[in-house]
């Protein structure tokens, strides 16, 4: 896990990540430098938190570490707060009336299945598994 | 067996008046933790402060659903039961049952300190020692009065059904549960475990139609999640007429979830609590029982933070082996619930308050995440 | 995989008679049930220093299931090698017996004594006949002196609590260097949490040996992950917890990508359950139990861990009543605001300081923690220790896991 900071104010944890963290509170309109595009923050982003280095559609695929960490819900732009009021995990399922269990293997199914191949991998074991 | 005078004023109560909530017998002010982690801290500022009282508990985080909820509703109502004049709560900061949160729901005299925003366990130590030394303070203010006993709330610690306690303990705490019954307060059992193997017979045991389907529904619930102890085995050996004597066969009137308040102004309530003692006791604090007498054939010894426990015995082993520690012997006709009962509730220590050891336990009903 | 050659240090720790180093010299005094928790920690306020209590909320009459569990942690903790000597107390109708797990501990060659308070005559006489025997046996350990042993006798749990961003991003990997500095060593090292896998379970399964190893552990992870289904919670309801979310984590997936960092690198040797005996010289291995912190640690330090490295960046105080446990976070903030219950700043890291310079830190610190050093949180007295009950329900629905 060795991240690459961003103007000394953010780091990205994998070249592949669309979202970085905040190393301190971080005021809208601050801009960075990201691989030569210009990532402006449409809100402030306090420490520890994540904005967006690119733009999601919902359902598309949030990565840090260089590993799906979730989902968009809803449309977010380059530069805005990413946390759980618009991203959700892939694991887990909503509560059901009839209390089903929750198969993570559709739960990784629902998810795009180039990023979640590993992850089908680790499923693959259990299944294969005596 | 002493002589009961049947004049019902023999059951005189002299209560702290607390606003919008029932008489207490103590008057505590509790340091209660959120959480595990902030134990230590709310351990030490009751150590500090002379006259507040801790209620560490095992429990506070990874915890979800029904789960967290039953923890959560048994430490808001065990913090407004009468004996509480008032609470200081302890956090951590980042716990599930937040300290804050608890504060909140809370209609007592409460203040709240949390160890990460107070900015480490020395501060939240400091911080928590000047809340307690105030609500002590505020606490001395109120002096006890003679009270209607209508307001008490007697809790029955079902701790076996043993020969000894059917035969010696189940008449005295049935007396005086009648006592208490008959000058208008209410009755709580802890409660379901013994009456599992009963369910049969709810439509006796239960104050009409619909309790007895409450009464059926919690005891068949209670079958499948709740491993059997000892109790419900020896339950089953009794006839439902022995187990409710303990409350002197009177109708249940109503029937809670452990950690609930009691919500019947009179009569009898069972809750739904397991076969150990110190869990029971927090479901009988959390009801709303004022005192609470503990059937125990072994001698289980330990006390409650918020409560007084007056033990009775049947076991004349037990008796002589744990006499330091037990109220009452029940095979003795010298002794007398009913006199130790008032003196306690007058202000006399049990035995239990006498050693102070107490324990603060909450049942769980999920796994921890 | 690391390149670096392997880095033994020395330590001065407390040989046993079965051979473990400790790395202090405690009187443990274990309640066999809740009944018998206050008389325990009665005993231990009372009789002199180095004699530490252990008090939890376990019943007299546990199911059958939890039995194994507690009967595991309880004799554990008497084993430790941090334990010079033990004392069981019970009320004495306890379905474990205090004699049981007392000669189960006395197979290490520990001296154990057992008090049962219907025995004693009642509270305070068994408060007074335990202070007595807890004295006897504090004299009886004092002879033990400290001899020089190496990092190969460690075994070294990993934790972390109170998690925010900072934690995988800096706290978590330092800690994943000095895992790995360890089992290079020759020593143990190992993590817990297995609800934290959830999101990550792909690296780890990576890690393991061999296909047993792999399926215990995906085994273990795939039941904590029905833990919510069966209270009829979404598990994104549970994981992260409301101080996580606060401190920037969103999801299961980026918490445990984080967390799985303390673990370090070296390949995955065994999957122990909870509260089980921990192998020394056994590299790598993780411990089935829950995320809920004190539990979790309570679950290794029974397995035999002798000190626990604990991250957290909103700031956990928790220690432990027998094992020392260095606190590392990797918020700035958190460290400066919270620097008396702290040991190593890891935020460093954050300012562009190299992780393996942070984690030889660590590395050197732990070694110092060992030949006696205090930590923050045994400096400030802070002990907490829970078992991990298995509710009825939990078993039915997924198993009994021991």
């Amino acid at each position: 896990m060795k991240g690459e900071t961003i103007d000394d104010a953010a780091i990205r944890m994998a070249a592949a990540d669309n979202v970085v963290t905040a190393l301190e509170d971080l005021p809208a309109g601050r801009e960075f430098d990201v691989d030569g595009e210009m990532v402006t923050l449409a809100e402030p982003v306090e420490f520890g938190h994540k904005f967006a280095l690119t733009s999601f559609e919902p359902g598309d695929t949030v990565w840090k570490y260089g590993e799906v960490i979730g989902t968009a819900t809803e449309a977010i732009a380059a530069g805005e707060w990413v946390h759980t009021h618009n991203v959700v995990s892939t694991r887990g399922q909503p509560s059901t009336e009839s209390g089903e269990s929750a198969e993570t293997d559709e739960s990784t199914e629902s998810g795009e299945s180039a990023e979640t191949d590993e992850s089908a991998e680790s499923d693959d074991a259990k299944r294969g598994d005596a | 067996m002493a002589e009961v005078a049947a004049d019902i004023d023999s059951l005189v109560v002299q209560g702290f008046v607390r606003e919008g909530r029932p008489a207490g017998v103590r008057n505590h002010v509790l340091v209660v933790p959120s959480v595990i982690c902030s134990g230590v801290v709310a351990e030490t500022v009751a150590e500090k402060v002379a006259e507040a009282t801790c209620t560490p508990h095992d429990h506070g985080c990874g915890q979800i659903g029904a789960d967290e909820a039953q923890t959560r509703r048994t430490l808001v109502n065990v913090c407004q039961n009468p004996n509480v004049a008032g609470v200081v709560l302890v956090g951590l900061g980042c716990e599930t049952i937040s300290s804050e949160s608890l504060a909140a729901a809370l209609d007592v005299p409460v203040r709240q300190t949390a160890i990460q925003t107070a900015g480490g366990t020395d501060q939240a130590i400091e911080a928590g020692c000047e809340a307690a030394t105030e609500l002590v303070r505020e606490a001395k203010q109120g002096d006890r009065q003679q009270v209607d006993p209508g307001a008490l709330t007697l809790g029955v610690a079902v701790g076996d059904l043993s020969d000894s306690t059917v035969e010696h303990v189940a008449p005295e705490i049935g007396r005086l549960a009648r006592r208490v019954l008959d000058a208008g307060g209410r009755v709580v059992v802890a409660g379901a475990e013994a009456l599992v193997p009963h369910a049969g017979a709810a439509d006796e045991l239960a104050a009409g139609e619909e309790t007895a389907a409450e009464l059926r529904d919690v005891l068949a619930e209670h079958r499948e999640t709740v491993t059997p102890t000892g109790l419900r085995r020896a339950a089953a050996e009794q006839s439902p007429e022995a187990v409710a004597a303990l409350w002197d066969g009177a109708p249940v009137a109503e029937v809670i979830q452990y950690g609930e308040q009691a919500t019947n102004d009179a009569g009898v309530a069972v809750v739904d609590s397991t076969g150990g003692f110190e869990e029971s006791a927090t479901a009988l604090a959390a009801a709303g029982a004022q005192v609470v007498v503990h059937a125990t054939a072994d001698g289980v010894p330990t006390g409650h933070p918020v409560v007084p426990v007056v033990k009775v015995t049947g076991n004349a082993e037990t008796a002589a082996a744990m006499a330091a520690d037990i109220d009452v012997d029940a095979t003795n006709p010298d002794d007398s619930l009913l006199d130790v009962t008032r003196g306690v509730l007058g202000g006399d220590a049990s035995a239990a308050e006498g050693h102070g050891l107490t324990a603060f336990a909450i049942s769980r009903s999920g796994p921890s995440l | 995989m690391s390149e670096r050659a392997a880095d033994p240090r020395e330590f001065e720790g407390y040989r046993r008679a079965d051979g473990r180093v400790g790395v202090r010299n405690y009187v443990a005094v274990v309640p066999v049930s809740v009944t018998a928790s206050a008389i325990a920690k009665a005993v231990a306020d009372d009789a002199g220093t180095g004699v530490r209590a252990l008090p939890h909320q376990m019943p007299l009459s546990p199911s059958d299931a939890a039995r194994t569990q507690i009967e595991s942690v309880l004799e554990g903790v008497g084993a430790n090698p941090n334990v010079a000597a033990a004392l069981y107390v019970a009320l004495g109708t306890e379905d474990i017996a205090a004699a049981d797990l007392a000669d189960a501990v006395a197979e290490t060659g520990k001296p154990v004594e057992t008090l049962a308070i219907r025995e004693a005559g009642g509270t305070e006489a068994a408060v007074g006949q335990g202070v007595d025997l807890a004295e006897k046996l504090a004299e009886t350990a004092r002879e033990t002196r400290r001899e020089t042993a190496d990092t190969s006798e460690l075994i070294v749990a990993m934790e972390c609590g109170g998690s925010d961003a900072t934690s995988g991003i800096a706290a978590n990997p330092v800690v994943g260097d000095a895992c790995d500095r360890i089992v290079e060593a020759g020593g143990t090292g190992l993590i817990s949490e297995t609800p934290e896998f959830i999101g990550a379970e792909h690296i780890m399964a990576e890690r393991c040996v061999d296909d047993d190893v792999r399926e215990k552990l995906l085994s273990r992870i795939e039941r904590r992950e029905q833990m919510a289904d069966l209270m009829g919670v979404d598990f994104r309801g549970a994981q992260p917890s409301p101080g996580n979310q606060e401190g920037g984590l969103t999801t299961i997936e980026e918490k445990s990508l984080g967390a799985i960092a303390k673990g370090g690198t070296t390949p995955l040797r065994d999957v122990i359950t909870y509260g089980n005996r921990l192998p020394v010289g056994g590299g790598f291995v993780v411990m089935d139990s829950p995320g809920y912190d004190v539990e979790s640690v309570s679950g290794k330090v029974a397995g035999g861990a002798q000190i626990v490295v604990f991250t957290t960046g909103r700031g956990s105080t928790t220690g432990n009543p027998i094992a020392p446990v260095i606190k590392v976070t990797g918020n700035p903030k958190t460290f400066q605001r919270m620097h008396e219950n702290m040991d190593v700043d890891a935020s460093r890291v954050l300012d562009g300081e190299s992780v393996r310079v942070v984690g030889e830190t660590l590395y050197d610190r732990i070694h110092d923690v060992a030949s006696g050093t205090l930590t923050a949180a045994e400096r400030h007295g802070m002990a907490e220790f829970a078992i991990n009950d298995l509710p009825a329900n939990e078993v039915a629905t997924l198993g009994d896991p021991t």
